[in-house]
């Protein structure tokens, strides 16, 4: 059996609504036939008669229908159709939804599931990660599944917290990842996992730049190179212990993000394992992100402007030179 | 007829940079295909470049002993269209720029202004900000990152004891790595924890050498002295007499032996001079207050006890620390001459080599005398005083050795 991230998702979502009543979904086409942009949901508004909802074309009303329900002790999981298109229910995530355990003591255990990423062809609206918001923001948790086991256990994990999470799966991962079977169980929320280990480099990553990296790391190999890759599975909480034993191995760090350049993940953990590490770094650490413009259309420019793999081995390897 | 450019090959993975040794034509050379006409060096090799096809050379544009990096043009070859055009069939494409090189975006624009200050710095222009130079690049053989600063702070170790480590980093700078291979190598060599006495010295040595430090040098005839100390008793030996010259010669010029400290010129009160003293394992340095005021006599029963006192280890570190100058008396371990170096709260050392019988020309008897001489040298801070400086005191204390009766 090969499963895939996309897959996975939707296994996830079907074992949660049978597991768990107080589980249902809510979202843009997600209900009837359709199943969603993505086929995320697809055969599940079927099997889970009244459970899988559509919505009308406003995040800001989904998003606040479903911090009521959670709020009533509901566990709503929230589709937006593209991760670009939650920035219109901001002020929901993060103004309620964020602060209201902090205000009222009453928690919101909301899901949401945002579509994140580029790929080819996707644009300026349909690509881009938003993580670097929701992860700015108090009351918030940011995870960045970068596997197929991952995108399984950290939905469920992302149902079962009371703290409202905001679940970055990513779009180019959909179809291109996939596993021969699900786990039980993951790693802990809030805990980094070492993808690959080595002792003359860390990557960390996440999300599918951890994928390239993982490619990088493999090109490397060919060169003399151990490079350990550190995926992040959630940017916040941000495992900084693992980062930091890391780092004490190799003495050298490069952070890849497909997010804008202008702070982000990657610029946290630069920051932070300087700040918390700066007697272990033996280079000044490097980062690799996106362009700082809008993503574009074209298939060669979208290339261009992302990192990917062939452009990770070659920060690396002048890192590695220092 | 066509310009075709002589390149820096790629001359190996990692290598980015080459220096030309040797450069075997000249414009207007005649030259065949893949001639090799330009020596280069690398940090692992000695390679040739050949020419990219037959015909005249036209002109090098590069300099012995200078440095290029891969790709760099180094010249240019006249060639005949045919060759020419053999050559463009033959040269691998030119590798396209990434097009992400090719997009300006407000980042890139950003970084381009500090793109340009990096050439500069190549160029040797030198990189600034604003109107201050900076530094563009943490590499080369003196950087050293945090983690070796870090791991050099917890082994108590210095730069002095990575003298021995070649740097596999960027410009030659000495990785973690580097460090911890150099220290898992002399794990395996016969070892032993140094002496509290020991590191003492290697302690202020080093930070001793941290300053430009001079010797000069004289010779001193030693008869005279040697004549003196049999009518005295106890007898002194020649390093106290050296001592009492010193101090003597300091009393009336005290600012020779004055410590410069940032723009201040700092003078003791007290001449206070130290006489080095061998013991195990190390040097201790007992210090005599007031010597100018302290008669040969009392310094030699002073000396006596402080060296007791040194050699059973039982000196006290305050005995040992004031002094404005040192003598050390080399010359008793038969050594004639040496640069011996100052305490590094101190400007001067005087220093005493040892005495042997030498033929010395009489112009009134015409003809060559015996005299017992002995090479006196002076080491001190350049900062401090000078080479004029130094020998007018110098001369001093000769004239005084040479004249004992003064002491």
């Amino acid at each position: 059996m090969s499963i895939t991230y996309l897959e996975a998702i939707r296994e996830a979502q079907a074992k949660l609504l049978r597991d768990d009543e107080r589980v249902f979904i809510y979202g843009q086409d997600v209900g009837g036939t359709f199943g969603g942009a993505f086929k995320a949901t697809k055969g599940l508004a079927k099997e889970f008669p009244g459970r899988v909802l559509n919505t009308p074309i406003s995040e800001d009303a989904i998003v606040g229908a479903a911090i009521g329900a959670a709020m009533q002790g509901m566990r709503p999981i929230v589709e937006m159709q593209f991760a670009d298109f939650s920035s219109i229910a901001l002020n929901q995530i993060l103004n309620n939804a964020g602060t209201h355990y902090w205000r009222t003591n009453v928690p919101v255990p909301i899901t949401v599931r945002l579509p994140s990423g580029g790929t080819k062809g996707s644009g300026p609206f349909h690509s881009q990660s938003m993580e670097l918001i929701y992860a700015h923001y108090p009351g918030l948790i940011v995870m960045t599944p970068a596997t197929v086991e991952d995108a399984y256990t950290m939905l469920i994990e992302a149902v079962a917290i009371d703290d409202p999470v905001i679940y970055c799966e990513h779009k180019y991962l959909y179809y291109h990842l996939k596993a021969d079977k699900l786990p039980e169980k993951g790693l802990p929320t809030g805990r980094a996992r070492i993808a690959r280990e080595g002792r003359d480099l860390t990557i960390v990553s996440y999300s599918a730049m951890m994928q390239e990296s993982l490619a990088a790391a493999e090109e490397l190999t060919r060169e003399g190179f151990e490079v350990e890759v550190v995926d992040l599975r959630t940017v916040k909480p941000l495992d900084t212990d693992t980062l930091l034993a890391s780092v004490a191995r190799t003495g050298r760090l490069l952070c890849i993000g497909e997010s804008f350049p202008w702070g982000g993940a990657t610029a946290e953990v630069i920051a932070r394992v300087t700040s918390q590490g700066f007697h272990l770094l033996d280079a000044a650490p490097q980062r690799l992100n996106a362009k700082d413009t809008p993503i574009p259309y074209h298939p060669n420019l979208w290339n261009a402007h992302r990192p990917n793999a062939q452009k990770i081995a070659t920060k690396a390897r002048a890192l590695l030179r220092e | 007829m066509p310009q075709i450019p002589i390149i820096m090959p790629q001359l190996g993975e990692s290598i980015a940079e080459a220096t030309i040794v040797d450069i075997k034509v000249k414009p207007g050379d005649e030259v065949a295909d893949d001639q090799e006409i330009i020596d280069v060096e690398t940090n692992k090799a000695v390679m040739g470049v050949t020419t990219p096809c037959k015909g005249k050379i036209d002109k090098i544009t590069v300099q012995l002993k200078e440095t290029y990096p891969v790709g760099a043009v180094l010249g240019y070859v006249e060639a005949s269209e045919a060759d020419a055009a053999r050559f463009a069939k033959q040269a691998p494409p030119t590798p396209q720029r990434e097009v992400a090189e090719e997009i300006p975006t407000r980042a890139d624009q950003e970084v381009a202004a500090a793109r340009e200050r990096k050439t500069a710095e190549r160029d040797g222009e030198g990189a600034r900000m604003g109107d201050l130079p900076v530094p563009a690049v943490t590499k080369g053989a003196t950087f050293m990152s945090p983690r070796v600063r870090a791991r050099m702070a917890e082994l108590q170790l210095t730069t002095a004891d990575l003298a021995g480590i070649m740097g596999t980093g960027a410009g030659n700078r000495v990785t973690i790595k580097d460090l911890e291979s150099f220290l898992h190598k002399i794990e395996n060599q016969t070892a032993h924890e140094a002496s509290a006495i020991r590191a003492g010295v290697a302690d202020a040595m080093r930070r001793s050498w941290t300053r430009p430090l001079s010797t000069i040098g004289s010779s001193v005839n030693l008869d005279p002295l040697l004549h003196d100390r049999q009518s005295r008793d106890p007898k002194p030996g020649p390093g106290l007499y050296a001592l009492r010259a010193l101090a003597l010669a300091l009393s009336k010029n005290p600012i020779a032996a004055a410590k410069l400290i940032g723009n201040r010129v700092v003078q003791s009160n007290s001449i206070d001079v130290g006489i080095a003293v061998e013991a195990e394992d190390g040097i201790m340095v007992p210090v005599i207050r007031g010597a100018d005021k302290t008669s040969l006599l009392d310094l030699t029963t002073k000396y006596k006890e402080l060296v007791d006192l040194a050699r059973q280890r039982r000196i006290s570190p305050d005995m040992q620390t004031g002094g404005i100058a040192t003598v050390s008396n080399f010359g008793t371990f038969g050594m004639e001459w040496g640069t011996p170096i100052p305490l590094p709260d101190q400007t001067l050392l005087l220093g005493l080599g040892a005495g042997k019988k030498v033929p010395s020309w009489d112009e009134e008897k015409k003809k060559f005398v015996p005299k017992t001489e002995a090479q006196i040298t002076l080491s001190f801070d350049h900062r401090s005083i000078d080479g004029g400086g130094a020998g007018r005191l110098l001369k001093r204390v000769i004239e005084l050795l040479e004249n004992p009766k003064e002491l």
